[in-house]
């Protein structure tokens, strides 16, 4: 006979399992059933249902414009940010380099600086070498901490590669760059797109090195951050004293 | 006839240890040529080396009677068939086979043509569209082969390309390589520590060990004629009878095997009478029989032990003389021989004095 409670370990883990999912999910699901909720107030219940918010946003110059900014920024770290990432990943998984431990150590430390530290120290660092604030100050800050999620991903995949496909390549008439791009490229890619979608996603949800890097044009962050704060300051406020506390 | 390959004194070191030690090799044109030996004796370096992918510390590899040994591989009229296919996992097998052909820039008609007519060769046509991982082994080697033959190369490589498929598919395989290298009449340079199939395939077969050439020649001529105790034991099994030479005529040797006195082929060694010699014999061309034989060599034994092989028997004699030699009988031979006490003997020819 089965022992009563032989399927107890796999039922807690399973529960355990869909609690902290809906632990992850229910705030944002709360976020979304308040956006069409039709009153200034974030609380329960909802009476009237409604699309104004969106209308909103949407007939919002301001906001349309920091969300391209924003956009933008994040195109221009991917573009900058996939190029040195590969150009990283293929230096460190070639054979017969010195030093490849450090390099890639260098590599990836912006991804465990915190922040704030990352941000002071380009501020110095643009001061000293008279790179205005700004755009391109942004998105060179943006890139570096973007580029260890290139490299890395990029190396994973790399080291799976056969390495006589690029011999293959060779072997059929093609000079390095060509089998870069036609054996290479292709092989990388599904690394490539997973360290791209990496790339936008922090760019644009950065805060921290656009508050210390941008200049008078806000980006989608620190426009909401402003309207937020902006509210609260006020106090004659839609919002509730505790969204920001 | 000009080769169409050749290593002139070509050494090539790995921190200071030769991997290919002056190694001097002719190909002829529409050969089909084996490297045999076991790993590291530097067949696949020697390889790797003519397409491009190793430079030799030393010496310098022609091709048609041009030198090559400073050219990158793609700019060599060579292609290589890769131990593990190479196949372009994100192109479809026309894509793969074609890709030679576009960096030739070919028009696309040309290409499609070429692309249809070497995969109507082993008979993939319907594959065109299909992606590499779709395939089974076999097909993958088919792909893989016609890819290397599409750019027209003068001279074909082949690493090792049959080890990754099952003992059945392999020698099915080995008929069908050795029918393409005949119906395309180009040269195609085999790498292998297979035996077997290098017996099977080959025009030329060069033994190699330990960088150097052990010895090169037809299957024929190797199987029956080795020059040393190494190519006697790679390929095929022997046994090896140590001697003393006692006296030679040029072509026959007498030789003193444990107080038998022996004939053997001097088979071009440069031995001096004194000196000691080995004899090399094939289990298989030994014979067996009951009565002492009147008019051939015999020499009296007896059987220890009989192992049942299906198509022979492999059995194990012990000689008056104290030694042991391996036969294999066929049923025919072997059900003369009921008891133990047998003659054993073998044809003069049959026996060869290895120059170690």
């Amino acid at each position: 006979m089965r022992p009563y409670f032989a399927d107890l370990p796999k039922t807690a883990l399973g529960a355990a399992y869909w609690l902290f999912a809906v632990y992850l999910l229910l705030p944002l699901a709360l976020m979304t059933a308040m956006s069409f909720k039709d009153a200034s107030f974030v609380a329960f219940p909802i009476t009237d249902w409604t699309l104004n918010w969106y209308a909103q946003v949407l007939n919002d110059k301001q906001f349309i414009e920091a969300s391209l900014y924003s956009i933008g920024i994040a195109l221009a770290t991917t573009a900058t940010a996939t190029v040195i990432g590969v150009w990283i990943a293929l230096l460190v998984s070639t054979e017969g380099i010195w030093g490849k431990a450090i390099i890639f150590a260098l590599a990836c430390l912006p991804a465990v600086v915190p922040g704030l530290i990352n941000a002071i120290s380009m501020r110095i660092f643009i001061r000293t070498v008279d790179i205005p604030t700004g755009t391109a100050a942004i998105i060179l800050s943006h890139a570096v901490h973007a580029v260890p999620f290139v490299v890395i991903m990029v190396l994973t995949r790399l080291r799976s590669m056969p390495a006589n496909l690029v011999d293959a390549a060779r072997d059929l008439g093609a000079d390095r760059f060509v089998a870069f791009l036609r054996v290479t490229i292709p092989y990388l890619m599904p690394a490539l797109l997973g360290g791209m979608i990496f790339c936008v996603l922090t760019s644009i949800d950065d805060f921290v090195r656009t508050f210390f890097l941008g200049g008078y044009k806000p980006t989608l962050p620190m426009l909401i951050f402003a309207k937020v704060q902006g509210a609260c300051r006020r106090k004659s406020t839609p919002w509730p004293r505790s969204c920001w506390s | 006839m000009q080769p169409v390959v050749q290593f002139k004194n070509v050494n090539k070191y790995y921190g200071g240890l030769p991997a290919v030690d002056d190694l001097d090799l002719a190909v002829e044109p529409g050969q089909f040529v084996t490297l045999l030996g076991p790993s590291g004796c530097g067949k696949s370096t020697t390889l790797r080396m003519l397409g491009g992918f190793e430079q030799p510390s030393s010496g310098e590899i022609y091709l048609e009677g041009k030198p090559i040994s400073h050219l990158p591989p793609n700019r060599r009229n060579v292609n290589i068939v890769f131990q593990d296919y190479a196949l372009f996992p994100h192109l479809s097998v026309g894509r793969n086979i074609a890709f030679g052909l576009e960096l030739k820039g070919l028009s696309s008609d040309a290409i499609h043509k070429r692309t249809m007519e070497l995969l109507a060769l082993v008979k993939l046509q319907d594959f065109a569209d299909r992606m590499p991982d779709q395939l089974s082994g076999g097909q993958r080697q088919r792909v893989a082969l016609m890819r290397a033959l599409a750019p027209d190369p003068n001279v074909l490589l082949l690493d090792e390309p049959l080890s990754a498929l099952d003992a059945k598919l392999r020698q099915q395989m080995q008929i069908e390589l050795k029918t393409i290298q005949r119906t395309t009449g180009k040269t195609f340079i085999f790498v292998t520590h297979d035996q077997e199939e290098a017996l099977t395939m080959s025009d030329v077969i060069v033994v190699m060990n330990k960088g150097r050439i052990e010895q090169m020649g037809g299957p024929n001529e190797l199987y029956s004629r080795p020059r040393s105790r190494f190519v006697a034991n790679f390929i095929g099994q022997s046994n090896f009878l140590e001697g003393k030479l006692l006296s030679h005529d040029g072509a026959t040797a007498a030789v003193d095997w444990n107080g038998s006195i022996i004939h053997a082929d001097l088979n071009g060694t440069k031995l001096a009478a004194g000196s000691g010699a080995t004899v090399a014999l094939r289990p298989e061309a030994l014979y067996c029989v009951a009565e002492q034989p009147k008019d051939r060599f015999a020499l009296r034994g007896r059987i220890l032990q009989r192992v049942f092989k299906g198509a022979h028997t492999s059995l194990t004699i012990e000689l008056e003389n104290g030694a042991e030699l391996a036969l294999q009988l066929d049923p025919v031979a072997l059900s003369h021989l009921e008891r133990d006490e047998v003659w054993v003997g073998w044809r003069e020819r049959d026996a060869v004095v290895l120059a170690d």
